[in-house]
Parts: structure tokens; C-alpha cells; sequence
């Protein structure tokens, strides 16, 4: 049972599509596990509809319906997609529904093990996802059953998402399907349950020159910019 | 007909229009029919080209309002096929796509103006992800979420109106013209939570979103 949900702010900037990349992925990651949200999407998306439908017009210039057809006519890619051509999403769904989010199993093409895992310590591995917005960085984390993630304080604001079993920290444990977020400076250390390797997606608010999580995890520790190096992405 | 935005008896005369484009995508999916596809774009292209010149940035521009209509346009043509009525209405699904197809074209511009910067040696890493992976479609199709859907934009069409006008400001700035809630929070210079109370003030006048 999904308990925690983004608040109205992120499901209005997801439906409106001003939510960065990202966030926006953390989002639909939500909504997979969670039908609620769906819902209020659904009904946001109506509110956008409505919005746009009400919109004083703009005329089009007079050519731009014959060039749409010369582009239609021209090329064998506009020809419209018959219903058993196109990219079934229930053939997709079937493959995936009961383990990954689509686009989480579009990054790492069905198989977790084919992204880049880095290792800090024996209980905790990140891989980098990637994603078209720098602001940001956004990783798969994985904490083995019991372990712990080295304790952090936050330098921007964190979203997680729980994909496979559940960890805790000091406030509550959270499930799959939560989403958590917490803001710049708060210190936390979460821990996978027992039972269960536990998985998560997050993406962190981020200076844009510094493009590796580890060292920015590090940072409070070492206090000093990093050289211009920088991390390689998978 | 339609040409004025802030009448509610554009709300009948949608209701029923709902069911020619529903007939026009038809049309288009079974025969490739051009004259659907003529009256689909009359209607809609002017609104889609509206929507792309809310985003102040780009009020200069000259090309940008005509390539999301050709793009959206465009896929409307090629998904007719997808579209399943007991899913969306035409107009939310065209929407959607407008609104998918206008966060696509803000990132190309935007990757093409860090590329002349050149600040970056993988420039050209672009996410491997679609806009549609993210924003995709709901995929269940059922009787009940038509006939909600359908209840929520009756609700919104007659309470938009009656919303105090910071708050129709507000949802107009977030939806139409592309700012997140932090954006719109710089620009009217107000604090983040006054943005959101008013938005979700805004939501539950309009009934959408009940607390939890």
C-alpha cells in the first residue's frame, strides 16, 4: 500500500508538462504503483484540456496545411500507424508491469545489471541515469538486505522512489511505490529492511559542474570543490 | 463560431463537437480521409499554434508556434489509429500530444543553444528517454473513467469562472504557459507555498482535488 504520494505541486507541473525531466520521471514512476494519483492525473490532465480548448486562436499561416501534406506524402513515416504496428504498450506492459516502470526499463533495457553500477562499500551500489536534464542527477540506488546508505546530508532536494522492497531512516519505513521527498540540509541515513534488497530511483537537485553523485555524496566530508573531472556516464 | 475564449456556451457546442472529432479520427484511422483530417486541423491547429506562443520566451518567435503545430499535427495523422474513444476525448488526447510535442521541441532549442555555448564534450548526450515514456498515456480503457472524465470537465468548464482571478491567473501561468510552480513563484515574486495554496485553492474550487 502506497502511503506516500507527491504532493498537488509535482501532479499539477507533471500534468502541465513543466515539470522537469527528472522529477517528471520520479512521477510516473509514482503512478505506476499507484492508481490514486493516476486518477487526479487523469483529472488534471481535464483541466488542461479545458485551459487549452479556451485559448483565444492563432491563425495558422495559409501554406501550413498544404506542407503538412507534401511532408505526409513524401514520406513512408507519416503513413498512419495501423493499430497492430504500432509498438504494442501491451506487449511492453505484459514484459514489465510486475517488475519495472516502462521508462525505468526502457533506460536500462529490461536488464538492471546492464547499467553502470558504481559500488561504495559492500551494502550500497548507484548507477547514473540518463536523462536530458543537467540541473539534475537521477540514479537506480541499491542497498542490500540490512545495509545502509553512507550517511548523507542533503545539498539540494532529493526525490526517491521505492521500485523493489523498503528501507527506513529515521522518520518511518516507506514501501514500494513511495515517494519521498526531502529538502537541502536535512541528514539522513536510510536503511534497507531485513528481508530485502531494497531499490530505488532518485534524482537530486545539482550544481551543473559537478556531474558524479559519489563525489557530491562525499563533498560534506571533504569540503573542497573537485577537479574538472568528471564522471563518465555508462 | 469558437473564436471567443471566455463563453460557457462554447461548452455545449464542444460537448457535441467531441463526437464529430471522434468520427473525423475515425475517418482518418480507416480511410486516410483529407477531408477529416482538413476539419480536425482548422479546428484545432489554431489552438495548438495559441498554445505554443503562451510561453513568453518564445513570443519572438517566428518559426516555433507553426513547427509545434506541423509536429503535433503530424502525429495526430500518424497516431489516428491509436486513439480509442472509450480512453480520451479527442480534445485531451490532442492536447496531450501538443503538450508532449512542446516539451520535445523546448528541448531541442534548448540543447541547441548549450551546444553553441559549448560548455559541454557530451553535448549530444540526449536522453535515451521519449517524451512519451515519461507523459504516457493512461492505458486503461474503461466506461467509468470516460464518464469521470467527462463529469470533471463539465465541472471545470462551469466553475472556471467563478475562480478569483489570482487564482484563474495562476493555473493559466502553470498549464499553458510552461512554468513550474518555483517559476511562476519567482515571477509574480511570492513565496513557493502562496503558489501552491492558491493553485490547490484553485483545484478545490474546481472540485479536482480533494485532500487526502
Amino acid at each position: 500500500m502506497v502511503k506516500y504520494h507527491p504532493d498537488v505541486r509535482y501532479l499539477t507541473d507533471y500534468s502541465a508538462g513543466s515539470l522537469p525531466q527528472s522529477q517528471a520521471l520520479c512521477v510516473a514512476t509514482h503512478l505506476h504503483y499507484c492508481n490514486s494519483c493516476k486518477a487526479r492525473v487523469r483529472e488534471l490532465n481535464e483541466l488542461g484540456t479545458v485551459l487549452f480548448t479556451r485559448q483565444q486562436p492563432v491563425a495558422v499561416e495559409s501554406a501550413a496545411f498544404d506542407n503538412l501534406l507534401s511532408r505526409i506524402h513524401s514520406d513512408a513515416d507519416h503513413k498512419p500507424e495501423q493499430p497492430a504496428s504500432v509498438p504494442s504498450r501491451d506487449s511492453a506492459r505484459q514484459s514489465t508491469q510486475s517488475t519495472l516502470p516502462r521508462a525505468i526499463a526502457k533506460l536500462c533495457k529490461d536488464n538492471l545489471d546492464s547499467l553502470n553500477w558504481q559500488s561504495i562499500g559492500k551494502q550500497f551500489r548507484f548507477a547514473q541515469l540518463k536523462l536530458g536534464d543537467r540541473q539534475r542527477e537521477t540514479s537506480l540506488l541499491h542497498i542490500k538486505a540490512g545495509g545502509a546508505v553512507p550517511r548523507h546530508r542533503h545539498r539540494g532536494d532529493e526525490i526517491t522512489v521505492v521500485l523493489q522492497g523498503s528501507f527506513s531512516d529515521q522518520e518511518d519505513k516507506y514501501n514500494i511505490g513511495d515517494f519521498i521527498v526531502r529538502t537541502h540540509g536535512e541528514i539522513h541515513r536510510p536503511v534497507a529492511s531485513q528481508d530485502e534488497d531494497c531499490l530505488c530511483l532518485s534524482t537530486l537537485d545539482a550544481p551543473i559542474q559537478m556531474s558524479n553523485w559519489l563525489l557530491r555524496l562525499l563533498m560534506p566530508f571533504f569540503n573542497k570543490q573537485p577537479g574538472q573531472r568528471s564522471a563518465s556516464f555508462g | 463560431m469558437e473564436t471567443d475564449s471566455d463563453t460557457i456556451t462554447q461548452d455545449s457546442a464542444s460537448e457535441a463537437a467531441a463526437a464529430r472529432w471522434i468520427d473525423c479520427l475515425a475517418r482518418i484511422s480507416a480511410d486516410r480521409d483529407l477531408v477529416a483530417y482538413k476539419a480536425l486541423f482548422d479546428h484545432f491547429a489554431p489552438l495548438i499554434k495559441s498554445f505554443a506562443y503562451k510561453i513568453p520566451s518564445l513570443q519572438e518567435s517566428e518559426t516555433f508556434g507553426e513547427d509545434l503545430v506541423q509536429e503535433t499535427m503530424l502525429k495526430v495523422w500518424t497516431r489516428a489509429s491509436t486513439f480509442d474513444p472509450g480512453l480520451s476525448s479527442p480534445g485531451t488526447w490532442i492536447f496531450t500530444i501538443a503538450r508532449n510535442m512542446r516539451i520535445d521541441l523546448l528541448r531541442k532549442q534548448a540543447r541547441h543553444s548549450v551546444n553553441t555555448v559549448s560548455l559541454y564534450q557530451d553535448d549530444d548526450d540526449s536522453s535515451e528517454l521519449d517524451m512519451e515514456d515519461i507523459w504516457f498515456e493512461d492505458e486503461t480503457s474503461d466506461v467509468f473513467n470516460l464518464l469521470l472524465q467527462e463529469r470533471t470537465r463539465k465541472q471545470v468548464n462551469e466553475s472556471l469562472l467563478t475562480l478569483p482571478p489570482e487564482q484563474a491567473d495562476i493555473l493559466r501561468r502553470v498549464y499553458l504557459e510552461d512554468k513550474s510552480h518555483s517559476e511562476v513563484a519567482a515571477e509574480l515574486h511570492l513565496p513557493l507555498g502562496t503558489v501552491k495554496s492558491r493553485v490547490r485553492l484553485a483545484l478545490n474550487k474546481l472540485k479536482l482535488v480533494v485532500d487526502r
